[in-house]
């Protein structure tokens, strides 16, 4: 299935209701297997949460691999692919469980280093 | 009711005039305070400032108050053509129609649309003063949206969003300010952390600790099962590239990105709201993308 993302969302992939609008619809078939073109031609502008929505949260249930394998990323010019590089690393690398306890313990101790 | 008289200075985009532009808003406090803003000091005044100005006054009406900027006071005739040019006197009393100059127009962002607020960006901003391929002006006005976009989804402001900007045309500097008056950074990062982390805790954390913390790549107080956390991110690697100055002031937290790296640092003034400050530099070579030819 090919997708042209110009005609679902215009020339501008900037806020998160658009990308949640493309994971929408493109989600259920990378689970079941089916391999997805998402085509850029046409869009010129780009913002992190249309990438977040529309692809970083396909991590949440999807593998990095098989992410890879299946969802191809046709005509993206160099800003938009620096975006969704970023933010596939981003969503790989992303726990809803972090250790705060560990992390605020971190800062404060920092802290202290700093002041004596 | 007495009717509050606040002095505004002359006004740069040093940390020093932020101070005071945050020490004056904090003589404001209560709410249906009558304000009458009178320029007798001011010489000169920068795009953040009017920014900052615009949203303040808004705040003050939204909390039943009301605002006069008393532009009889105002002896400064370049002062005078700024506001004029850039939109804000007309927004606020004087009549006069804005034009296009050196200015890029104040704005006031009510809700975030998105198409609105990337023509600005697109074309009153980037567009109209740096000589880039579209491909590059389109990639900054995307870099730029980040900001929008943590102010309207983060801040909580319930005034809306203000802008000014500015071309200087001996330094060739552009440059962009955001203001909102909602909760800032170190307190969204604050009562996010509490969540987790006993609250005596977290208090601690300092305004400094918490702008480190909210710059840190994929970090963000956005909960739901969707990573986050890139807009600051990316607009400091953006911002390093180019050679350019980002600063932010939230509460009692200060950030500065430039070329020297990254500095976080406390206020000693705080407020109650953020302030995104961006200097680009116009230079075509900084921003040239790898594949686009030297000509």
């Amino acid at each position: 299935m090919k997708l042209s993302i110009k005609e679902w969302v215009g020339p501008r992939c900037i806020i998160k209701e658009d990308g949640q609008k493309i994971y929408e619809v493109i989600h259920g078939l990378l689970k079941s297997g089916e391999t997805i073109t998402l085509d850029f031609n046409g869009v010129s502008q780009f913002a992190s949460p249309f990438f977040n929505f529309a692809i970083g949260q396909l991590l949440n249930d999807i593998s990095e691999d098989e992410l890879r394998r299946l969802l191809i990323i046709e005509n993206l010019n160099e800003s938009g692919s620096m975006v969704v590089d970023r933010v596939i690393e981003n969503a790989a690398q992303y726990h809803g469980d972090k250790d705060y306890q560990k992390i605020v313990d971190d800062i404060l101790e920092q802290q202290a280093r700093e002041s004596d | 009711m007495t009717q509050k008289i606040i002095q505004i200075p002359t006004l740069n985009d040093t940390p020093e005039d932020f101070q005071q532009l945050f020490e004056m808003s904090n003589q404001v406090n209560g709410l249906f305070e009558d304000v009458r803003f009178d320029f007798s000091s001011c010489r000169f005044l920068r795009s953040n400032a009017v920014a900052f100005l615009g949203g303040f006054a808004r705040l003050i009406e939204s909390l039943g108050g009301s605002v006069i900027f008393d532009w009889d006071t105002l002896r400064s005739n370049s002062v005078r053509a700024n506001l004029c040019q850039n939109g804000f006197a007309g927004n606020f009393g004087y009549n006069a129609k804005a034009w296009s100059g050196h200015s890029i127009p104040y704005r006031e962002e009510m809700e975030p649309d998105m198409n609105e607020i990337m023509d600005y960006l697109t074309f009153s901003w980037i567009g109209k003063w740096v000589n880039v391929t579209d491909r590059l002006r389109d990639a900054i006005s995307g870099r730029m949206w980040e900001i929008y976009s943590n102010a309207f989804e983060h801040s909580g402001t319930e005034v809306g969003v203000f802008t000014c900007g500015q071309h200087f045309r001996h330094r060739n500097d552009l440059i962009l300010t955001v203001v909102d008056f909602g909760r800032g950074i170190p307190a969204k990062v604050k009562a996010f952390l509490s969540q987790f982390v006993d609250e005596a805790r977290v208090s601690k954390l300092s305004g400094a600790d918490c702008m480190k913390w909210a710059f840190e790549r994929g970090n963000t107080t956005s909960m739901g099962g969707v990573a986050r956390g890139l807009g600051l991110d990316l607009l400091k690697d953006f911002v390093r590239i180019n050679q350019g100055k980002l600063e932010v002031y939230s509460n009692d937290g200060y950030a500065i990105i430039d070329k020297e790296g990254e500095r976080f640092d406390n206020c000693s003034i705080s407020f109650q709201g953020t302030v995104v400050h961006i200097t680009l530099r116009c230079d075509e070579k900084l921003y040239r993308f790898y594949d686009e030819a030297e000509e």
